[in-house]
């Protein structure tokens, strides 16, 4: 059974945020999870990364939204996700939606 | 504008976690200057904390104007339109007071590139505002005629002295002429530097100005500011680590190396006070990877501790901390079993030159068998890939010397089993350092060792990359050179120098014809001198 805690976030990328790459966004998505101080579920082996996946990546000047999953150690309250992550994301990036995949 | 006509458009926005956005209306209005990409200068520590400390300051602003892209450079030119700073996007003209962190002297010409493309013209005495210019740069005589003040030291120590002269006069002769009394601060325009034959002669011009000039370094690196809001980019730079300072200076005297004099005296942070800023960056950042500084780490008193105790903070988060310089004896004997359980990183070993004899001349302790001995350890570290640096054109040194680099890259590479970095570089005798009166090898006796040593070295699992000679002579001629060069660097910029560091931009003929406009033999500067120098005048050493 899958233990990790999975928590499907839905964001639009706009403004200047258009200019930063699917790369880019990984990396400003794990950073901003990270200052959350949540419990992230990281992959394993040696070079270890908060664990994220998406439906798909817009390409490079283009804005939209994108889903993404987030993972989790253990169970995660839904509105404090929201309140922790709205305040570390950039300009550019907001958040539309939040919703519980398992649990 | 439409950035998506740029090569890596990331570098020209300015929405960085931590970034510092101030309201301009009344502040005195700071650029800080960058001579190379937004990803190297990102990658400098000693940008991160003046922008900090000067934005701490309620009635500064301060913003960040680093080097375009030749695409946007070239853009730029084309329309007439001025290089900005990243958070306002306002022309580097607009700005009171020009800052530039300076720290290679392959970026001069890049540093005449900026102020050209930020409407700011280039000589000190055609310009209504000051540029002040700190780094990494010994010896500041060949920018004479460009820069005002040179900054000689840490600047923690005397920018609140600074603002506070900028406060108090507003014209910039009054401004400079109430810096030149302040120790640290060099205004070359208050100086007379006479050269007659070999030597060199220094007056002053203005009574109150320093001779010999001093530098400036922080006496408690505990007490020192850090920027712990950490400015995170989100694209990748450089070094894309947080870099925790440790340590500043260096114990050991390698007689080649400049920076034991720049960073001298040896310091170091307190083990609780490193831990309570990587939390605190950590807090602030999110970031992922973090490094250990100091010139070298293994001299740091408490870094088994250090190791440890980072170790135990960072284990739940998987936030990497890497050490990039540690000596291979420390390592293999007592450090080892404490990296295990930090996230792998590469392993860089200054080994510098190829026999014990050579390293002994050189003063480079550094235990190679220990090294070898220990490859069980270094293959249980999962360690990336092995660094390695060398050096060639050493004082006294011999077909042999350069024959056992190969032959010790190639033993490293078998029994190790690992892919290996070689880096060659050309040794400079650097001022300042305990080789500054050595003559720099001939270029013709360069090129053969060059030669040899590509032959040896150009195998499989080794990747190499040696200095190419005459970019490391220009490097050696700016670093040696007096206020003369200041006419030399301007032609070689107006003939189109510009990236000089990258060697697929440095064109050596721009620089041949400038010398030999200007008559000047760039030899002479590589010849060992007699009774002085062109940098006599300033005492690193505090």
């Amino acid at each position: 059974m899958d233990k990790r805690f999975k928590i499907k976030v839905t964001i639009r990328k706009e403004g200047i945020m258009r200019y930063f790459s699917q790369l880019d966004l990984v990396r400003i998505l794990e950073r901003a999870l990270r200052r959350t101080q949540l419990p992230i579920f990281f992959t394993q082996g040696f070079n270890p990364r908060a664990k994220m996946s998406f439906n798909k990546a817009l390409k490079l000047g283009e804005k939209g939204e994108i889903e993404v999953i987030f993972y989790f150690r253990e169970r995660v309250d839904k509105e404090l996700l929201r309140i922790k992550l709205s305040k570390n994301l950039p300009k550019g990036i907001r958040l539309r939606n939040i919703e519980i995949v398992n649990g | 504008m439409n950035w998506l006509n740029f090569q890596k458009p990331q570098r020209y926005l300015d929405s960085e976690w931590n970034v510092i956005k101030k309201k301009h209306r009344g502040k005195i209005k700071v650029a800080i200057c960058f001579p190379d990409l937004y990803e190297v200068g990102m990658s400098n520590l000693g940008l991160r904390i003046l922008y900090a400390m000067f934005n701490e300051f309620n009635d500064i602003v301060c913003e960040r104007v680093f080097f375009p892209g030749l695409d946007l450079g070239d853009y730029l030119e084309k329309r007439k339109k001025r290089l900005f700073s990243l958070e306002s996007k306002l022309p580097l003209s607009s700005f009171d007071v020009i800052g530039f962190n300076l720290s290679y002297e392959l970026n001069f010409t890049n540093f005449l590139y900026m102020l050209k493309l930020g409407g700011v013209p280039l000589r000190g005495e055609e310009r209504k505002k000051i540029i002040l210019l700190g780094g990494g740069i010994s010896n500041p005589e060949p920018l004479a005629e460009f820069v005002d003040v040179f900054f000689l030291g840490e600047f923690e120590e005397k920018i609140a002295k600074f603002v506070s002269i900028l406060r108090k006069y507003k014209d910039k002769e009054s401004r400079l002429r109430a810096l030149a009394e302040i120790e640290g601060f060099y205004v070359p325009k208050f100086y007379h530097v006479e050269v007659k034959g070999r030597d060199y002669y220094f007056f002053k011009k203005y009574k109150y100005a320093h001779l010999p000039l001093k530098k400036i370094y922080v006496k408690d690196l505990n007490s020192v500011y850090y920027p712990v809001n950490w400015l995170t980019p989100h694209t990748e730079i450089v070094h894309d680590r947080v870099q925790i300072e440790i340590a500043r200076g260096c114990p050991n005297r390698c007689y080649f190396c400049q920076a034991r004099c720049f960073y001298y005296p040896y310091r170091e942070k307190k083990v609780e006070k490193i831990l309570k800023i990587m939390e605190a960056v950590y807090k602030s950042s999110g970031y992922e990877n973090f490094s250990l500084l100091a010139l070298s780490a293994s001299d740091y008193s408490h870094i088994e501790e250090l190791i440890e105790e980072a170790e135990g903070l960072f284990n739940k988060e998987k936030v990497g901390i890497s050490l990039p310089s540690l000596r291979v004896e420390d390592l293999v004997s007592r450090l080892y079993k404490k990296l295990l359980k930090v996230k792998k990183t590469s392993l860089t070993l200054a080994i510098e030159a190829g026999t014990p004899q050579l390293r002994e001349r050189i003063n480079k302790r550094i235990d190679v068998d220990t090294f070898l001995e220990a490859k069980e350890i270094l293959k249980s570290l999962n360690l990336r890939h092995i660094k390695l640096y060398f050096m060639f054109g050493l004082p006294g040194e011999g077909e042999q010397d350069l024959i056992s680099i190969g032959e010790l890259v190639r033993k490293i590479a078998k029994e190790l089993n690992m892919r290996l970095h070689v880096s060659i570089n050309v040794f400079v005798p650097k001022p300042f350092s305990l080789f500054q009166d050595l003559a720099m090898e001939p270029e013709d006796v360069l090129y053969k060792k060059r030669e040899l040593l590509l032959k040896t070295l150009k195998r499989r699992n080794i990747k190499l990359s040696i200095s190419n000679i005459k970019q490391r002579i220009i490097e050696a001629v700016l670093s040696r050179g007096d206020r003369r060069l200041s006419r030399v660097i301007y032609r070689a910029f107006l003939k189109g120098a510009k990236f000089d560091s990258y060697t697929e931009h440095f064109n050596w003929r721009l620089w041949e014809e400038a010398f030999r406009e200007e008559e000047l033999d760039y030899r002479w500067y590589l010849s060992s001198f007699v009774n002085n120098f062109s940098w006599s005048h300033i005492n690193w050493r505090g």
